[in-house]
């Protein structure tokens, strides 16, 4: 299984750094947890957040609690851009990739994301993640309006 | 019927504590297929493992372990996967376990704390 490396060391380097947020963080350290469901077109989302002091983990779950692929993805040198790779499900198929990768660009966090959403599902990796983010904005996980690449 | 919210399907477990004088959040959650543990002091996930048990012809199970991101060279690491994963076993659980540890030092007093604060309080 070919691993994207130099992605995923320079997501280790970002990862062990001091990366400051601009968002106040509620508690003085320790780990939030949010969990909520909700159904969309008889499917039922399933929403887990963990938010670390510096790191956002998120688990997608669709009808099942399956842990599913695992992606990392984070803001890297040079330009900001962000990487993503697959830590763990393989990488043929992507869903969850792309929530990942605009996650980052919402909140400027790293993230870790788990999803289970089936492949080939465009409109409900869609709503999960309209669901998500608004979640994340009402925790004040993440900034409203996308600032572009600040940092 | 009335079309109420589902109910959140994973059992997850979440605490603090002290190891060495550093501050470890340890949060444990159970899905369908796998365990996940988090033990923190970093403030972040930092390196992630993977344990699995594999079923093979001889009575005895073997386990498989690897480091899927983050720091892929330390043996206590792997060694502290192992334990658990070899636990998770022996409680009648063929679930894989996806670690992820974010420890200040990987002296064996370390991983030896954790690895006991996850067992007291284990999902399986």
């Amino acid at each position: 299984m070919a691993r994207e490396e130099p992605d995923v060391e320079a997501l280790n380097e970002e990862i062990s750094s001091d990366l400051v947020f601009n968002d106040e963080v509620k508690d003085g350290g320790g780990v939030q947890i949010t969990c909520f469901s909700e159904v969309v077109n008889d499917v039922a989302l399933h929403f887990q957040i963990l938010r670390l002091p510096k790191q956002i983990y998120v688990w997608i779950g669709c009808d099942s609690a399956k842990l599913g692929r695992i992606y990392a993805a984070a803001p890297t040198r040079p330009k900001d851009m962000i990487s993503v790779t697959s830590i763990l499900g393989g990488a043929s198929d992507n869903t969850g990739a792309g929530i990942a990768r605009r996650l980052v660009l919402k909140t400027g966090l790293n993230i870790i994301l788990a999803c289970n959403i089936p492949k080939n599902s465009p409109m409900l990796e869609a709503e999960a993640e309209k669901m998500l983010v608004q979640k994340l904005i009402q925790l004040g996980y993440a900034r409203a309006k996308a600032e572009g690449s600040s940092s | 019927m009335d079309s109420s919210v589902p109910r959140f399907p994973v059992t997850y477990k979440s605490l603090s504590l002290d190891i060495k004088g550093n501050k470890t959040d340890v949060v444990l959650c159970s899905y369908d297929d796998h365990f996940l543990v988090i033990a923190t002091q970093i403030g972040a996930m930092g390196t992630i493992l993977h344990a699995r048990k594999e079923e093979g012809v001889s009575i005895e199970p073997t386990f498989n372990v690897s480091a899927v991101f983050g720091k892929r060279d330390e043996p206590m690491l792997l060694a502290c996967a192992r334990q658990l994963i070899q636990h998770i076993s022996i409680s009648g659980s063929s679930r894989s376990l996806v670690i992820s540890l974010g420890l200040k030092d990987h002296s064996a007093e370390t991983l030896k704390g954790v690895v006991s604060a996850v067992i007291e309080n284990r999902l399986w």
